[in-house]
């Protein structure tokens, strides 16, 4: 389950800060990808910072509610390569 | 109390894939 696994935003990855939210455009597989919220950014953004996707969301301030919601969307990023699992672990601060 | 627009959001609210191949 994705929530419970550590990742970050892949190297090869640009984002772009937009209203809505950020581009995010790949250069090894060219893909354009939109991230629609503010939230979402925040949360690509700071992967790399937490010990897993739960954490992170809950480092954002997203929902408990969404987050099956941002962990499909998660999904689809890593899909498209545009973020990756990550092998290390970070102890998050009690 | 925005309880029932946060439990119908969906991935498509959030990620939107974009085809650049056509984008002469």
């Amino acid at each position: 389950m994705i929530l419970d696994e550590a990742w970050r935003l892949s190297p090869s990855v640009a984002l772009r800060p937009e209203p809505f939210g950020a581009l995010a455009y790949h250069f090894g597989n060219r893909k354009l990808t939109f991230l629609k919220t503010p939230a979402l950014v925040r949360v690509v953004e700071q992967l790399a910072d937490h010990a897993d996707v739960r954490a992170t969301l809950r480092a954002v301030g997203v929902p408990e509610a969404q987050h099956d919601a941002y962990a499909a969307a998660l999904e689809g990023l890593a899909d498209a390569d545009m973020i990756r699992p990550r092998a290390d672990a970070i102890e998050e601060a009690s | 109390e925005e309880q029932d627009v946060t439990a119908t959001l969906t991935s498509e609210d959030l990620i939107e894939e974009v085809s650049i191949d056509g984008m002469g």
